[in-house]
């Protein structure tokens, strides 16, 4: 099977005061469909920058990137953002959930930005507020809901749309452990069902959930290793 | 669509969650727009709709110019007329009008009235017809028949009471019989003003005039011409004029324009984009000010923006939803400004005295209509673009994946941000200063205006007009009996000091001060086109003294200079200045034109010059006669009064009836009213100056106070490292106050330039302007510097007032 994730020779770096500052150097990886891939490290080595890239939010970067075969290092910016609408779903360590919007509208953004229409939207906000859970929390504002509850609908939001690739900053950075073992759960969930996931973690026993762990330092891939199964609550 | 409805919302929700600085950008929008919309609808009626007629775009207005004098219409002379008449192909028919008053006798009071004397097809060029009776046969163009006259509605209501069997009556005109053919529809009173109008006719002597040039030609153009078509035509013929009669077409230059154009008038048409100009302005300084707000809106909206972007939003996406937000702004701003628009033209409207009123084209036209309200809607769509698109594409640009991050601060085009900011503050002030600069010479203007006027301490003096008609009064010496009468008569009013008679007081009559030829005794001249022109005044004696006109040399006219003794003039000192600039006139001769008949005039006194208009940039030429040697049919009297001059009406109508009943007297007004009207144009144009420059300073001080305030609350962080590191109160204070006044000075730097350009042109409009004013390039650039130093100064010493501790904590 052609694999979800092509990187050749990635490179990506600042100019700093004349020379070069790199945050992520000659990286060659794959990632296959259906993976459950978690990126670690120490601060500084280039997770979120990883993350970012793969998410095609960053453009700025050298090398060759390769989307279900589509070479991204060749894609418009307009190619490009179609491709991640398609195919790219978000979780971030705060949520980010847009505070002036209700649960529901929070859900239907990434559905506007793909033109769907309202009747098939308003389907499609009601099948994810019911398999979260979430259906008495749809007229609530973020800032009435918990921490656990706005990542849920952090995550309800990224596959709203079913997407191939889900990717994961810090997801449960915020969370306490209770909530966040929750989250990860659901990611299992997702994974299960065929959702690609990557994750950015520091946790030993969030990247338990995956299947493999890339260590970056200093820009590197220093290692790959398959992830401990873990234990579950 | 839906996407949109979306978005609206959602900017609908902002709009309201910050509704503080939303209310602040919408009534800033609101003066911009709303001075916008209230200027357009006079521009509208100005400029578009001038003469409220159907078709007539299809008018054309055929008159003469003199470019080297500057001169831009000039009538043409009967002869020009005909033979324009019988050899252009272009027009379907040409007709002309011309100026004219008349005093109504025999059916009531005695009235004058404003009536133009035209070509029995002037109403068919104008494609309008009597809506009573019937319009001029075209056998009431020859002399002798020309005994008919059309009303207008308004003199059919007021004098006549609306009689519907007002057709074949006779009304004595001057003294003649002449009988009602028609009236007019309601509304309808092109040229300006007019409340009757006469057949003209051209006698044998007439049609071969080239030289006395009083009509004013219109040309209705045959179906499929053009105006340019027309014009071709028309000055192969004016060029062959000019070849075979050099001496009467010398300098002369045809004009063809639409009739609109021409009824605007280019001072009016002028003026009007001046304060277009200026309007447009303020909206582009206002839109300057919420794009400012924007931006600090928008980037407390970073995080928002990239997640949406995270979620798929394209960058267009992103400028849409917030060019959306601004575009619905601006739009409650119209509504706002629609609002202040009405209110600004409620006020105009109301405070223009009638009697000048219906002398401005359009004016009567001047409404919100269904334009205005478009106009409105296209002003509020450009100006939620211009003030929104650089906030949104700015903000559209930045770092997603950085400003995502947990600490990210979203700031990669932070610097771009504050550039722009700058820029955009620099514009504003440069754009007030140009605003300050033409509102203060204007107003400067206006006051040179007003106190140029005192001298003739204009609040004790009452001015009157009258006509003697030349079938009672033929004879000159019947007329100096009238004069004579009369004066003494007006004298014996009780608290009047003295009373005297001019044939142009300076301001009456709209200050029309028409000038002739003249000759001096053995200095023929070189060249015809060289002629010597000044103002003729026939004046009583007591003239001088009553007008505080002071005497420069020789003596002033006196109650000696009659029909029997030498026939004298006395000279203003600019006509001894530009034509006996090495010599003493006094005792030199003069005659009036260039006909040997003329007596020979010998130049008796000099006196001081008579500012006659608001027009008048510089000194005119002015020649003096005594009345008893040139006794005129038309005279304004000036009487002076011991106290307000409206309570001698009355005195003064008793005695003019004690003379001749029959005669109408018109325009009885103080003279520092006849001042006011006639210089209430300007005066309003320097009003709304003076506003819009007032706005535009308010606008730029707001500009400079929002980004020094969001520069300091940005930099909270620094001032609070830089008071750890042991900075004083007074070198922040420096600080915030110096980035304001460089941006302040910038913007002076770029506005001062331009504001010479523009007081350049203001110079050349109005007297008492200077392109050099020194309050104008000092004086004000150094209010809007305080002024902006101010506005910096609050933000500073809030910055100043930043706890060190805290402000690192935040951080």
């Amino acid at each position: 099977m052609e694999p979800l994730i092509q990187f050749r020779h990635l490179e990506k770096s600042y100019d700093a005061g004349g020379s070069k500052f790199f945050v992520l150097r000659r990286i060659n990886l794959e990632i296959q469909q259906g993976e459950f891939v978690t990126i670690m490290g120490p601060s500084g080595a280039g997770k979120s920058s990883l993350l970012s890239i793969i998410g095609m939010l960053d453009s700025a970067w050298a090398g060759e990137y390769f989307f279900l075969g589509e070479p991204v290092h060749k894609l418009n910016n307009k190619k490009r953002n179609e491709l991640h609408k398609a195919n790219i779903g978000f979780v971030f360590q705060s949520y980010h959930l847009i505070d002036n919007l209700t649960v529901f509208e929070n859900l239907e953004v990434p559905l506007s930005y793909k033109n769907v229409p309202h009747k098939e939207r308003v389907s499609l906000v009601c099948d994810a507020l019911d398999r979260f859970h979430i259906v008495g929390k749809k007229d609530l504002f973020p800032n009435q809901l918990s921490g656990g509850q706005q990542q849920l609908v952090g995550v309800a939001r990224a596959v709203i749309l079913h997407p191939k690739l889900l990717l994961a900053d810090e997801p449960t950075g915020n969370l306490h452990s209770a909530q966040g073992e929750e989250i990860m759960e659901l990611f299992k969930k997702l994974n299960d069902a065929g959702t690609t996931i990557i994750q950015v973690t520091h946790s030993e026993r969030n990247a338990a959930f995956g299947n493999r762990i890339i260590q970056l330092k200093d820009g590197w891939v220093v290692s790959e290793t398959a992830a401990a199964t873990v234990q579950s609550a | 669509m839906d996407t949109i409805r979306q978005d609206v919302r959602y900017a609908m929700r902002m709009l309201w969650k910050h509704r503080f600085a939303t209310f602040i950008c919408a009534g800033a929008l609101a003066l911009g727009i709303g001075a916008n919309t209230a200027t357009f609808s006079i521009a509208e009626a100005f400029l578009l709709h001038p003469v409220p007629l159907e078709d007539v775009d299809r008018v054309v207005a055929l008159v003469d110019s003199q470019p080297q004098r500057g001169v831009q219409n000039t009538p043409v002379a009967p002869a020009t007329y005909l033979e324009w008449q019988a050899q252009a192909n272009s027009f379907e028919q040409l007709g002309a009008y011309n100026w004219d008053g008349v005093n109504f006798t025999g059916d009531g009071t005695p009235q004058k009235i404003q009536d133009f004397l035209i070509t029995p097809n002037f109403f068919s060029v104008l494609g309008v017809q009597p809506q009573l009776g019937r319009d001029f046969l075209a056998e009431e163009g020859q002399p002798g028949r020309n005994q008919e006259l059309i009303l207008s509605y308004g003199l059919w209501q007021r004098r006549y009471a609306s009689d519907p069997k007002i057709l074949g009556k006779t009304v004595k005109v001057d003294g003649k019989p002449f009988t009602i053919v028609g009236v007019m529809a309601k509304g309808f009173d092109y040229p300006m003003s007019a409340e009757a109008w006469l057949p003209m006719a051209f006698d044998a002597k007439a049609r071969v005039e080239r030289d006395n040039r009083q009509l004013w030609v219109l040309g209705r153009l045959k179906p499929g011409v053009s105006i340019a078509q027309a014009k071709a035509e028309m000055l192969t013929i004016t060029r062959r004029q000019a070849d075979t009669y050099p001496d009467s077409y010398k300098n002369f230059q045809l004009r063809a324009m639409p009739l609109g154009e021409y009824a605007a008038g280019d001072l009016n048409r002028q003026y009007t984009l001046l304060l277009l100009g200026a309007v447009a302005f303020v909206l582009l300084i206002a839109c300057a000010d919420v794009a400012n707000v924007q931006f600090a809106r928008v980037s407390g909206r970073q995080k928002e923006l990239a997640v949406r972007a995270a979620m798929g939003a394209s960058r267009t996406r992103i400028v849409r939803q917030l060019l959306i937000e601004s575009i619905l702004l601006s739009l409650f701003g119209a509504v706002l400004g629609v609002f202040l628009a009405q209110w600004m033209l409620t006020l105009i409207l109301s405070h223009m005295p009638p009697d000048i009123a219906r002398y401005i084209a359009g004016w009567k036209t001047i409404h919100l209509d269904l334009g205005a309200f478009l106009f409105t809607f296209v002003v509020a769509l450009a100006s939620g673009i211009i003030s929104g698109i650089a906030p949104s594409l700015m903000s559209s640009r930045s770092n997603i994946s950085e400003t995502l991050k947990e600490s990210g601060r979203g700031a990669s085009s932070g610097r771009a941000r504050h550039r722009l900011r700058g820029a955009l503050v620099v514009a504003e002030v440069a754009m007030s200063l140009i605003l300050l600069v033409g509102a203060g010479l204007l107003v400067k203007g206006f006051h040179a205006l007003v106190s140029v006027n005192q001298r003739y301490q204009p609040e004790t003096l009452l001015t009157l007009n009258l006509d003697l008609p030349a079938v009672q009064y033929p004879e000159k010496s019947a007329r100096v009996t009238f004069h004579e009468r009369l004066l003494e008569s007006l004298a014996t009013i009780p608290k009047v000091k003295s009373a005297a008679m001019a044939t142009t007081v300076p301001y009456a009559n709209g200050g029309g001060a028409s000038g002739a030829r003249f000759s001096i005794e053995k200095r023929p001249l070189a060249k015809r086109e060289d002629a010597r022109e000044a103002i003729m005044e026939t004046i009583s004696p007591s003239y001088f003294t009553l007008m505080n006109i002071g005497l420069r040399d020789g003596r002033f006219l006196s109650d000696a200079d009659g029909d029997k003794t030498q026939p004298v003039a006395v000279i203003s000192g600019s006509l001894a200045k530009h034509y006996f600039a090495d010599e003493n006139p006094l005792g030199k001769k003069v005659r009036v034109g260039e006909d040997d008949s003329n007596p020979w005039l010998t130049v008796v006194g000099i006196v001081d010059d008579v500012h006659y208009n608001w027009l008048q940039k510089e000194d005119i030429p002015t020649l003096y006669r005594p009345y008893r040697q040139n006794p005129p049919h038309y005279t304004t009297v000036v009487l002076r009064t011991d106290g307000d001059p409206k309570v001698f009406v009355s005195a003064v109508r008793a005695k003019f009836a004690g003379i001749d009943r029959e005669l109408p007297i018109y325009e009885v007004k103080p003279l520092d009213v006849v001042i006011h009207e006639s210089t209430v144009g300007i005066g309003y144009v320097a009003a709304m100056m003076a506003a819009i420059g007032v706005i535009a300073l308010v606008l730029a001080s707001v500009g400079v106070y929002g980004v020094m305030s969001y520069s300091v609350s940005e930099r909270t962080h620094e001032m609070g490292i830089r008071m750890a590191m042991g900075a004083t109160g007074a070198s922040i204070h420096r600080l915030v106050i110096g980035n304001g006044m460089l941006l302040t000075g910038i913007g002076i730097a770029i506005g001062l330039p331009l504001a010479f350009m523009l007081a350049r042109a203001l110079s050349s409009l109005l007297f008492g302007v200077s392109a050099t004013d020194p309050f104008a390039f000092i004086g004000l650039p150094l209010i809007l510097g305080s002024i902006a130093a101010l506005a910096s100064y609050l933000p500073a010493r809030r910055a100043v007032r930043v706890d060190p501790l805290t402000a690192l904590r935040y951080e």
